[in-house]
């Protein structure tokens, strides 16, 4: 199954692949990384159907931010669940990722066990 | 011998007259006096003749020696010495007469005709001397009423000089203290800028502080996390270590050991990163004067641009907006004050985003805001460009935009010295700045920084 993670911080991308190591390895966990709004787009629209599933995106990010993502790619692909990251825990940005679609919300720093019960549950469904 | 009286009065009465008063000792006062009185009772005794004739004559011609004998001698009348000449040779004639007719009758006879002519040419030769004596005098007395007046100005000149002296001393203590208050008030204005422009510093820093604690938290969270990791991969590490033999993993165990190096780098990287950030704010909240070295310029730019991009993000109302970097990268370091020119970036990056969000606020939805930064490397010249796409400036207000204090924004959001100071900034390099705009379309920060690169 495939997760894509949409952050404009490189080392997200080992970070990821270390923390679910064990997931990649045993559950079947395939994860791709996108460092822009426009990237994750792309890796969204390139794909027929789309393989990814799920994904985890940055909000904060310099051109397309992350709410602007997810309302695009909510209405291009509305089956994808898209949950938000946010440094800023702030009820606005809460509300419209809400409004958007959103599954959930997550705030910065990332609370990995909470983020991998999340993955496990979609995983094991 | 009456004419001797009658000289000798009129001697007297002439220096008394016109020399006399103030200039007088009491003493020669009283020599006039009885010289005077003497002389009219002499005359008057001539006249009825009762006195003996030798007695008369003898003291006729006594008086008049006093007389000249006291004119000679007295200080007092030290320019009118000559007047005792002038009746000397009548005095002479008479003394001859006298003796002649007391002593020697016989002869006097014989020469009475030419002493009559001498006695003649004597009074010529008296009045001649008096009337020069006069003329004299009248000269001397023009000359000193000449100098007195000259005196008198002289001390009229004195006495305006002083007054004007006064004036001027007055007039150059009134013009000291005005100099002085100016000074005072000048020194206010330069203690005030100084308070603005610290508070400006601490304004952008305010509007940074949102934005630094963002991109601390960042290398922060990488820290703890790769950390976290490594101390879970150095357990498994142990694990592995301890199976036996055959069944260790070795592929698993040189994972895991790359892993571990590679975390550790990023550790670091990402503590050095942090460190970056608080020396960077430190620099901006301190308030004194950052030096000038090379400087990677572009290094510059990414940095200040990304903390200005968060610090918007986190303070009250975000806009989304795309941050395009054109950096010339053949650009080498050039020689900058890191700390003041960063400003410079935030600042005009600053105005960008509140300029885009003017237009975002105010047109359809369609508006992509879109911030272009370049950088490039010209013959002797390094050209930095800061171009928003939001409203313009138009023409009227372009030039008064870098005047201190001007802002279009309302209320207590611009303090209106950010340009300003940047322009300031950018002259302290030997740069300049230019803006280019169009309404409704583009602004354009056009900065020409001299090429100091070695």
């Amino acid at each position: 199954m495939k997760i894509l993670i949409v952050d404009d911080e490189r080392d997200i991308e080992d970070l990821f692949k270390q923390k679910f190591r064990k997931e990649t390895r045993n559950l079947g966990l395939e994860l791709v990384f996108a460092f822009s709004g426009q990237e994750a787009l792309n890796i969204l629209g390139s794909e027929n159907p789309p393989e990814v599933m799920y994904v985890f995106s940055d909000i904060n990010m310099p051109g397309m931010s992350g709410l602007e993502m997810l309302s695009i790619a909510k209405e291009r692909f509305p089956q994808i669940q898209i949950s938000m990251i946010s440094a800023y825990g702030d009820s606005e940005n809460y509300n419209k990722a809400m409004e958007s679609g959103a599954k959930g919300f997550f705030t910065k720093p990332v609370d990995f066990e909470a983020l991998r019960k999340e993955i496990v549950k979609i995983l094991t469904k | 011998m009456i004419l001797v009286n009658i000289i000798s009065f009129f001697l007297l009465y002439y220096l008394k007259k016109f020399f006399g008063g103030e200039n007088f000792s009491p003493e020669l006062k009283k020599y006039f006096k009885f010289g005077m009185l003497g002389a009219g009772i002499l005359a008057l005794a001539g006249i009825t003749k009762i006195p003996p004739k030798l007695l008369f004559d003898f003291l006729s011609l006594a008086l008049a020696g006093g007389i000249i004998f006291l004119i000679i001698n007295s200080p007092e009348l030290e320019e009118q010495k000559n007047l005792a000449v002038t009746p000397l040779p009548i005095l002479v004639v008479q003394v001859v007469k006298f003796i002649l007719e007391t002593f020697l009758p016989s002869y006097y006879e014989v020469i009475d005709k030419y002493l009559a002519a001498a006695g003649f040419f004597a009074i010529i030769w008296a009045v001649t001397m008096w009337l020069n004596h006069r003329k004299e005098m009248k000269a001397i007395q023009i000359e000193r009423m000449i100098s007195k007046e000259k005196e008198r100005q002289l001390f009229l000149a004195q006495e305006r000089k002083e007054e004007l002296e006064r004036l001027v001393r007055a007039r150059t203590s009134e013009i000291q203290n005005q100099k002085e208050e100016l000074l005072q008030a000048l020194n206010h204005l330069k203690s005030t800028q100084e308070q603005l422009v610290q508070q400006e510093k601490l304004a952008s820093l305010g509007q940074l502080t949102a934005g630094i604690a963002h991109e601390i938290k960042n290398p922060l969270n990488f820290i703890n996390n790769f950390a976290e990791l490594s101390e879970d991969f150095l357990k498994e590490i142990q694990e592995e270590v301890q199976k036996e033999n055959g069944q260790m993993d070795r592929e698993n165990l040189q994972d895991l050991l790359e892993d571990v190096k590679s975390n550790l780098k990023k550790i670091r990287h990402h503590g050095h990163r942090a460190d970056n950030i608080v020396k960077s704010m430190l620099m901006h909240s301190r308030g004194e004067k950052g030096e000038i070295k090379n400087t990677d310029l572009n290094a510059l730019i990414r940095e200040y641009t990304n903390l200005a991009f968060h610090g918007m993000r986190a303070n009250p109302n975000p806009i989304n907006v795309e941050i395009a970097l054109d950096l010339d990268e053949s650009l080498k370091p050039i020689l900058l004050n890191a700390e003041d020119f960063s400003r410079v970036i935030l600042n005009l990056t600053k105005n960008a985003f509140d300029a885009m969000r003017d237009k975002i606020n105010g047109v359809s939805s369609d508006y992509k805001a879109k911030l272009e930064i370049r950088t490039k490397e010209l013959e002797d010249k390094v050209l930095l460009e800061i171009e928003d796409n939001g409203p313009g400036v138009p023409e009227e207000i372009k030039d008064k935009l870098l005047m201190p204090f001007f802002t279009t924004k309302k209320g207590t959001d611009g303090t209106g010295l950010g340009l300003s100071i940047t322009h300031d900034i950018v002259k302290s390099h030997g740069g300049s700045l230019e803006i280019q705009s169009k309404v409704g379309e583009f602004t354009r920060f056009r900065i020409l920084l001299p090429n100091s690169a070695t």
